[in-house]
């Protein structure tokens, strides 16, 4: 049995996030995989986020009024993508949405509305009969090269249900997608980077080149997780971008078993330029792209600046891998120490990996604009970088 | 060590100076007996008023003391209203009636009010003309008008009416702002430059561009001078929004460069304006408790204290233009939450940064909470928002917002918000619990004993913060979000599994309790339409001079130059979601924390 993947949000406009947190947390906690989008989001971002995971149901938490019109904007934009089966959508908003706004609301096509003083176990039983059962087919071939077609193989792929040889097959011509992949520990900014490398992509290619990402959260087996990269995502909310969660399902090292499929489907699929691979956040033994890095172009190793000791560094073997290394967060305190504690590490490695240090979340920042150059050969560099001789 | 572990120390010196205080007036005889001296003089000045029945009370109770050391104590640790630390009340003297000394034949006295009521209500719905009239209404029997402005969705995000996919939010949970031409309408025939109107707004992340359209508006009514007349307080609490709110546009170091420039501007050029509101109802509203609203509130505000510092801005000038905000619910600390948190505040001011004695007052918005409101048995929220309005003024609050009951479910209706508002009337005007005396139910032993353990858990929240760097570290660490967070879903679950009892939800529950016939206030289609015609209309009028204006405002985000001066002309031209978007391409977007 897969786990039921659903996604939840809080419309435009509306802050209001203390339910749905604990909502999250309780659908997690009985087995439910949600992709959470965070607050303040269009019926357009929801929508692409949905079909693109691949959902069977969208949950809304809205508080600041306007709910007839946002979730009638949301179903139509659904019928739109056509997924099938169809992507349900229930919602709550506490005491704001009245029983006539309900009727109005389910009458248009909202599967369900929860009241005040609904319980959780109520939502969960709701989302459990209602979705446990969806079954997900891959759709005929007609439609190929739609996003929501791309998103059912990938679906197909991380259950292992493979049919007409779907995820193999003869490469579509054009372009190969270039693939990097990005790993580091937890907190060290890997989404935040990502993010604004998509921003510089979006800016510098043509409206035709678009971008993949294939984005990892921890779960262990037969639970929930909360994908929730989304949610701190600004740029990549783009119809540019394909964006994907993954669940790891209890596999340890930073990828999911089922990573090497779904990403076969989308280099296969020939609508990339670029596939960007986000592991967890990993610890110290982890090589989740291997030694020989067959699944990715270029390795980024993303640290921050309060990795610990010097002697910790010795263990991280991702540093004797990795083709860049960049230590983000250069703000903080023990970045400048950082950078040379590092480069003095990878100096005997001598592969020729590169070092640099970013502050993702400056805006413009001038050194992830250098990364940026390095991963998509854009421009000559300008900034100041450190090289391990080869 | 950032200003919050320096506050830590001044708390922890001040309490040190307390006992020495106390001890030095046991064992220094000269000092003692004038300490006596002091406490029998300052008795005998207290003025006496006659209650409507004849009896004849001090407008300030003192204890019976008549030893130097209790005397020594009372006057450090909890001081005179009016006095630091300003544990009693901000000021001598607030929500009493004038002094009577004669009744006549039958029983009345003169009466002149002078002092402003503290009755503060939140308004905002639909369209400005309909905010308009709601504050007309709520203000028609107050000799003070003071205003409190409730923003919409796409205000409050600064995406304006225009936006994608915000045409069902217009008007929806507050007025509709997108232009001074707005602006004019929303305080039509409200005299802004008189000293007895005030105008509060809510509102954070669009801060600067909202109150430079009212500025300007203002300046449209009344007159290129009315800007040292004009009277109120605008939220502009970016640190808040980061923790709790999420309704924050810009990444923290521009928002806080906008609202130091803001500050600064209105220090200097309108002196009677609070340009922040540091504010813990929405960290409570998110689940914080009590001491984590109070502790989260205090390191926000020395937090902005000390940036401002670091721009060259005295804090004997922009001090006494701060101005706070807090919950008010139903947990025992409300009982001396906002005492304490004054004397906090007032310690740290002066001895970590300098502060005089009007930088050193914490004046304080308090609102009932909202997130105690519920919709099962919902007029029992009448109940509970009379108990925590009690509380409020309990602690002296400066002004006050008390709760409609129907908010469980919408806008608050006319009906509801006039129970609110004769809530407040009742409790300071037709009872005799605050009108006669200062302090008839301060200075309780249980009452000490609450604010002692809250004062001590505030200090243990601000060496958390200190630990991570202060508060920016802190914020960049999530940990005041992940606090609140823990605890709002403790909460729930304590509401779940009754373990906290909540009236007609989890205990007494009607069984065949309905829902309520309460009007519902929404803005209809045509509205929003009319609301987005104007802003269309004013855009296309506009179209000739907006982008020399953002370009203008472009230049002095770029140059370093005071962002709010120029504001007040950029607004003349351009509407909020042009700013925004114009802003937001020169600074960033606010990356959401989740």
């Amino acid at each position: 049995m897969q786990p039921i993947r659903i996604l939840t949000a809080v419309p435009i406009c509306d802050g209001h996030d203390s339910a749905i947190n604990t909502i999250n947390l309780e659908f997690i906690r009985h087995g439910i995989e949600v992709i959470y989008l965070g607050y303040h989001r269009s019926a357009r971002d929801i929508v692409r986020a949905a079909v693109h995971e691949d959902v069977v149901a969208i949950g809304l938490s809205t508080y600041n009024g306007g709910h007839v019109e946002f979730f009638a904007e949301v179903l139509d934009l659904l019928e739109q993508q056509q997924p099938s089966p169809p992507i349900k959508l229930f919602g709550g908003g506490g005491g704001t949405i009245t029983t006539e706004d309900a009727d109005i609301m389910c009458k248009r096509g909202v599967d369900r509305i929860f009241f005040a003083g609904t319980s959780l176990e109520e939502m969960i039983k709701y989302v459990k009969t209602t979705f446990g059962e969806t079954a997900q087919p891959a759709y005929d071939s007609s439609i190929a090269n739609t996003d929501r077609h791309l998103a059912r193989l990938v679906t197909l792929a991380e259950n292992q249900i493979q049919k007409d040889g779907a995820a193999k097959g003869e490469p579509v011509p054009g372009t190969p997608a270039k693939v990097i992949g990005f790993t580091g520990p937890g907190g060290a900014g890997k989404t935040t980077l990502i993010d604004e490398l998509v921003l510089r992509f979006l800016r510098t290619f043509p409206k035709s080149a678009r971008v993949a990402i294939l984005s990892h959260d921890p779960s262990i087996v037969g639970s929930g997780a909360l994908l929730g990269d989304r949610a701190t995502m600004i740029y990549s909310q783009d119809d540019r971008v394909f964006m994907r969660s993954i669940a790891t399902r209890g596999v340890a090292g930073g990828l999911s078993s089922a990573t090497t499929r779904c990403l076969e489907v989308l280099i296969r699929s020939g609508l990339f330029q670029a596939i960007l691979v986000e592991t967890v956040g990993t610890g110290q033994e982890a090589i989740p792209f291997g030694i020989d890095k067959d699944l990715v172009k270029q390795a980024v190793m993303v640290m921050p600046p309060d990795y610990g000791s010097r002697l910790q560094l010795q263990k991280i073997a991702m540093l004797d891998v990795a083709d860049l290394i960049v230590v983000n967060k250069s703000d903080m305190r023990g970045a400048k120490t950082a950078v040379a504690e590092i480069e003095s590490r990878i100096r005997t490695n001598r592969k020729g990996q590169k070092l640099l240090r970013t502050q993702a979340n400056r805006h413009r920042d001038p050194n992830v604009d250098q990364l940026f150059n390095l991963l998509f050969g854009t421009q000559s560099s300008t900034v100041k970088m450190v090289t391990s001789a080869p | 060590m950032s200003s919050i572990g320096q506050a830590v120390a001044s708390v922890e010196n001040y309490r040190r100076y307390v006992s020495e205080q106390v001890k030095k007036a046991r064992s220094d005889r000269e000092y003692g007996e004038q300490l006596l001296a002091q406490w029998g003089d300052r008795k005998a000045k207290i003025v006496t008023t006659l209650t409507p029945t004849g009896l004849r009370l001090p407008r300030l109770a003192l204890p019976d003391y008549d030893e130097p050391g209790q005397i020594a104590r009372f006057l450090a640790e909890e001081g005179f209203p009016g006095e630091f630390p300003f544990l009693a009340a901000a000021y001598p003297e607030q929500y009493l009636e004038p002094a009577v000394d004669h009744l006549d034949d039958h029983g009345n006295g003169e009466r002149k009010h002078t002092a402003e009521e503290p009755t503060r209500l939140f308004a905002g719905l639909g369209l400005v003309e309909d905010t308009n009239e709601r504050f007309h209404y709520l203000s028609r029997n107050q000799r003070s008008k003071r205003l409190s402005t409730a923003f919409d969705g796409p205000s409050l995000y600064g995406v304006g009416a225009a936006a994608d996919g915000v045409f069902g939010k217009i008007g929806e949970g507050g007025v509709a702002v997108d232009t001074v031409e707005d602006m004019e309408r929303l305080y039509a025939g409200f005299n802004l430059d008189q000293p007895n109107v005030s105008v509060s707004m809510t509102i954070s992340g669009p801060a600067p561009i909202i109150l430079a359209m009212y500025v300007a508006a203002a300046k449209r009514r009344f007159g290129s001078d009315v800007g040292p007349k004009l009277r109120g307080t605008i939220q502009a609490d970016v640190l808040k929004e980061i923790q709790a709110q999420n309704e924050l546009i810009f990444p923290i170091e521009p928002s806080l460069r906008f609202l130091a420039d803001m500050v600064d501007y209105c220090s200097c050029e309108m002196p009677r304006w609070y340009a922040i509101s540091i504010s813990g109802y929405h960290i409570a509203e998110a689940g914080a408790t009590p001491v984590q609203q109070a502790a989260y509130t205090l390191s926000n505000g020395f937090a902005y204290v000390e940036y401002f510092r670091s721009r060259g801005m005295d804090v004997n000038l922009f001090g006494p233009r701060l101005s706070f905000f807090l919950d008010c619910a139903l947990d025992v600390e409300y009982v001396a939450l906002a005492r304490v948190s004054r004397k906090i505040w007032a310690i740290g001011m002066r001895d970590v940064f300098g502060a005089d004695k009007r930088a050193q007052l914490l004046k304080l918005h308090t609102q009932t909470s909202g997130r105690s409101l519920i919709a099962a048995d919902w007029r029992n929220n009448l109940t509970r928002t009379a108990l925590e309005l009690m509380l409020a003024c309990l602690n002296m609050t400066n002004s006050c917002h008390s709760n409609s009951a129907d908010e469980p479910f919408t806008t608050p209706s006319e009906e509801y918000a006039r129970y609110a508002a004769h809530a407040q009337a009742i409790l300071l005007e037709e009872s005799g619990l605050f009108k006669h005396m200062m302090n008839t139910l301060a200075g309780s032993p249980g009452m000490k004993a609450i604010g002692d353990a809250v004062e001590e858990a505030i200090l243990e929240e601000f060496r958390q913060i200190e630990e991570q760097g202060g508060v920016i570290g802190a914020i960049e660490r999530r940990y005041q979000r992940s606090q609140i967070q823990a605890a709002g879903h403790t909460l729930e679950r304590q509401i779940y599994e009754s373990v906290r009892p909540v009236i007609g939800l989890n205990r007494y529950r009607e069984p065949d309790d309905e829902w309520p016939e309460v009007h519902m206030i929404r803005t209809s289609n045509d509205k929003k339409q009319l609301h987005l015609d104007r802003l269309h209309e004013f855009e296309k009028r506009n179209a000739g001079e907006s982008e020399r204006c953002l370009d203008r405002l472009t230049d002095v985000v770029e140059k370093g130059e005071n962002v709010f001066a120029e504001l007040l002309n950029t607004v003349e031209h351009c509407s909020l979601g042009q700013i925004t978007n114009r802003l937001c391409e020169v600074v960033g977007k606010f990356r959401p924390m989740v």
